[in-house]
């Protein structure tokens, strides 16, 4: 097939094109409680062609335009589809910019037992992880979806990129209930790298600890300001601000106006001053950048703006590829610590929001602990409406680490006086 | 156009035929799919007929000893059908066999095998301008002339975003009795402008869709002046003082709640999950008698269809009626595990994924107020407007819905202020319950896309008219 595409590209007399030939193989789990729902499989190939154009003229520029390709298209269908494209690209011109320097390397193979284990077999054992813990009475599993994903990537470019990895993650949601004495549930998602089976039993059984207090919780929160901990996904949405407000993508159009060496947490910090890591999940973009870990602030000063290849070019900077996973190394109290002192612990959101545009994170409360002198109330309902731009200056962590497929660092994040909107007023 | 699917069509009959030798049920979805994005702001002009849409493949579904089971893949010859029920066979085997190692207590859901009654269709959506022949370049000069109009508004505009995005789709179902096929073209256009207080980026948008074409980009123009100076007006904005207010919503905030705090709440397979409250509801009281609810294809949307991603023909379901919780709305399998119909509510995000129990076109019908009524019926509370995104919780029917603007109402009148972000919180049916009035005028958005919990990505509309009700912000 990437022959019928080049010698395609070549009588369209395109000359500068990207190729990016993904397989995705996948197993797949449904259950309603303990019974199996449905069984899917899926086995896809998609050939996602850029095509690139200069265009000449007062107004001399670059344009690109992007398509995808299947294996079961006749050669003239392919031709004409890469000729509109090509044809298209024209009207989508940018100042020039030079395309992703050329890398050829042979494949890189993920080799662990995810990857290598058949996907029937990964999926039947992540189900077993999943309703190990779901043993109790009280509180159970409502339901759950694995997912079980083998991927095959390969770049090649009209420059000369030739490179290619493998890659495998284990992926799913799952709902826990408690009946009594209220009829709740809580919502979780989980991704992993690995096949961690007992990473993901220990989630299941957290979770389970969690839906049988939020059936206890009461809607008493009163509106004013708290200090906030919040924990794990929280935990990484509200980090996700800095890597977001660090992209190329972002600052180009003056969307954020940050520079390296800047002091992105402001000035005079009472709280922790953030390290940050950029954490490279494959080895290549999807332009084929070789992708790296990178320093993303240190002592809360902005040390690499990070991108894809035009953006980055636009601005003089190395280009990175797009990062999806972040590492905080800062630490502080043990969590117990950190949550001692009065408190809101935020455990779980209906659905938990930072705004990297505004600065704003939120959410409506579906559990919290409110903690007072020598008093925890599990409490429901409610939102919380911050802003990190108010907060930023005193964050505290907690010493526990949290690991998911898009962070690694602590487990509990403390942000004093955000507003609370209760229920008990 | 489209004509991939007519010469497959033999091939995948037999193939349905040959599925059917070997298991109790088999069907296919084929789907073929035609897609392009414009857009033009700040970061630059870009095209692309890629990442959206859902693409073009197939999915069989069959019917073992164990239950439901399906098989996504795109790429298809003839030649290939012995090798698919191969596959199909082999896998099952290989996961029904590592289901049973070391977890005794998982068994199957039974789950009758829905019916198959005897069909045919062939339908194509109308749209007026095929946004391939208005081509490319006329729509980024139309694009840009907007954004250059949008820019000339006012200087503290940092940037005005212009984009337009089409999916013209065909479908093909086919199982032992039905034989379906539907063409469906939607467009939508969005209009949004940033503006920039220190460091926060504050910004308003306007959304734009049809179930057509191209000529939905007419529209776009005529709300540059609106959303520039509603972009500006977020400069002072305030955040609000938490509490429970006097609200009137706008047609899309209302759409905003008629579709996450209660839509997603009658999503019948929830009902087989014992995950949704609504289950318990029906026949009664959830809501105002103002109020009833629609979901389905009786308007032209952008998420209308003429059947589902599992051969169900689409309807209207009136789900609350005159404020009184009547059905839900259901998928083919959920329908067949709960000995109900389904009301062809059975969609994928692609077909590289599963079908659930989701909305279309959902929406509150109009009443008789003025929106001027409303707002003079006000004392002190809040014009709520740029719904930005919501969550559902269709099992303790708690709201979490967002929005960027809410205009101060103080006697009366508008009186200028705005205060944002706003979290809207509270309980569904108290909200309901609480509508006073109801708009005269309906308007409905299609301009996004709908989750399943954070996945499985669907075209939905919704919205209805302006409704007064009482709300808690935060």
């Amino acid at each position: 097939m990437i022959e019928r595409i080049k010698r395609a590209l070549a009588e369209c007399s395109i000359a500068m094109w990207r190729i990016n030939d993904t397989r995705e193989e996948t197993a797949e789990l449904f259950f309603v409680k303990k019974q199996l729902d449905t069984r899917r499989f899926k086995d896809v190939r998609k050939y996602e062609v850029t095509i690139f154009r200069d265009v000449e003229g007062e107004k001399p520029g670059r344009g690109f335009t992007s398509l995808t390709l299947l294996e079961s298209m006749g050669d003239q269908e392919i031709k004409d589809q890469l000729a509109d494209a090509y044809y298209a690209a024209q009207f989508a011109a940018n100042p020039t910019y030079d395309l992703a320097d050329p890398v050829q390397a042979p494949i890189v193979e993920k080799t662990d037992i995810l990857a290598k284990s058949p996907l029937a077999e990964s999926a039947g054992k992540a189900a077993q992880a999943i309703f190990a813990p779901d043993v109790h009475q009280d509180a159970f599993l409502n339901s759950a979806e694995v997912f079980v994903v083998h991927r095959a990537q390969r770049i090649l470019s009209s420059g000369g990129t030739d490179v290619a990895y493998t890659d495998a993650k284990l992926e799913g949601e799952f709902v826990v209930q408690c009946l009594e004495p209220e009829d709740v549930e809580i919502h979780n998602a989980f991704s992993y790298d690995s096949l961690d089976t007992q990473a993901l039993s220990q989630k299941v059984e957290e979770a389970l600890t969690f839906v049988r207090d939020r059936a206890h919780a009461q809607r008493v929160l009163k509106s004013g300001k708290y200090d906030v901990v919040l924990s794990g996904n929280a935990v990484v949405t509200v980090l996700s601000y800095y890597r977001d407000r660090a992209a190329a993508q972002m600052i180009y159009p003056k969307y954020s106006t940050w520079q390296v060496g800047q002091a992105v947490q402001g000035e005079n910090l009472a709280g922790a001053k953030l390290d940050l890591d950029l954490c490279a999940t494959a080895p290549y973009s999807e332009e084929g950048i070789p992708m790296a870990d990178l320093p993303l602030l240190r002592a809360g000063e902005l040390k690499t703006i990070h991108g894809g290849n035009r953006f980055c070019r636009y601005l003089g900077v190395k280009p990175t590829g797009q990062y999806r996973k972040l590492r905080c190394l800062n630490a502080g109290l043990p969590f117990q610590e950190l949550k001692a002192e009065p408190c809101l612990w935020a455990v779980t959101f209906s659905d938990f929001q930072m705004d990297a545009m505004s600065g704003h994170f939120g959410g409506e409360i579906r559990l919290a602990y409110l903690i007072e002198e020598g008093k925890i109330t599990p409490v429901t309902g409610g939102s919380i409406n911050g802003s990190l731009f108010d907060a930023q200056a005193q964050l505290a962590f907690s010493n526990e680490r949290y690991e998911a497929a898009n962070y690694s660092g602590p487990y509990g994040l403390r942000l004093k006086d955000v507003n609370v909107a209760g229920v008990g007023d | 156009m489209f004509s991939a699917l007519d010469s497959l069509k033999p091939a995948l009959q037999s193939l349905v035929q040959a599925l059917h030798r070997e298991f109790r049920y088999a069907s296919v979805l084929a789907v073929q799919d035609n897609a392009r994005r414009w857009s033009v702001s700040q970061a630059g002009v870009n095209i692309s007929s890629q990442g959206f849409g859902g693409g073009t493949g197939f999915v069989v579904r069959v019917f073992d000893d164990t239950g439901c089971a399906e098989y996504s893949f795109n790429r298809f010859h003839p030649q290939d059908v012995p090798e698919i029920v191969s596959l199909m066979k082999e896998r099952l085997a290989q996961q029904n066999a590592a289901l049973q190692e070391g977890q005794p207590g998982l068994r199957p859901l039974a789950t009758p095998i829905p019916a198959d009654e005897p069909a045919t269709l062939k339908k194509a959506s109308p749209f007026r301008l095929d946004p391939r022949e208005m081509g490319d370049q006329a729509i980024i000069e139309k694009l840009t002339a907007i954004r250059q109009k949008s820019l000339a508004t006012d200087s503290r505009l940092l940037d005005a975003q212009l984009g337009m995005v089409y999916r013209h789709v065909r479908k093909l179902f086919l199982s032992p009795n039905r034989d379906l096929d539907q063409s469906i073209m939607w467009t939508t256009c969005s209009l949004a402008m940033a503006a920039t207080r220190g460091e926060e980026v504050k910004f308003c948008y306007h959304p734009f869709s049809n179930l057509g074409g191209a000529e939905v980009l007419d529209t776009v123009e005529d709300a540059v002046e609106q959303v520039s100076a509603d972009t500006i007006a977020m400069l002072e904005s305030q955040p609000i003082a938490p509490g429970e207010y006097d609200c009137i919503c706008d047609p899309d905030t209302t759409g905003m709640i008629v579709h996450e705090a209660f839509g997603h709440g009658v999503e019948m397979d929830m009902f087989v999950k014992d995950r949704a409250l609504g289950k318990s509801y029906v026949g009664d009281y959830v809501a105002s008698p103002l109020v009833t609810m629609h979901d389905g294809s009786a308007v032209d949307e952008a998420a209308t269809m003429f059947f589902d991603d599992e051969g169900t023909f689409t309807g209207d379901t009136i789900v609350i009626e005159k404020g009184v919780l009547k059905t839900g709305i259901c998928d083919a399998l959920s329908a067949a595990r709960l000995g109900t119909k389904p009301t062809g509510n059975g969609r994928r995000e692609s077909y590289e994924r599963k079908a659930y129990t989701r909305m279309t076109n959902t929406y509150f019908q109009p009443g008789g107020d003025s929106v001027e009524d409303m707002i003079a019926s006000i004392d002190y509370g809040f014009l709520l407007q740029q719904p930005s995104s919501g969550m559902e919780d269709p099992k303790n029917w708690g709201i979490q819905c967002m929005v960027d603007m809410a205009r101060e109402i103080k006697d009366g009148k508008l009186t200028g202020r705005i205060f944002s972000p706003i979290v809207l919180s509270g309980y569904v049916p108290d909200l309901l319950k609480s509508i006073t009035m109801m708009g005269s005028d309906m308007k409905l958005s299609g301009s996004g896309h709908c989750g399943k919990g954070y996945k499985e990505w669907v075209k939905v509309s919704d919205g209805g008219p302006y409704i007064k009700a009482r709300i808690r912000l935060g």
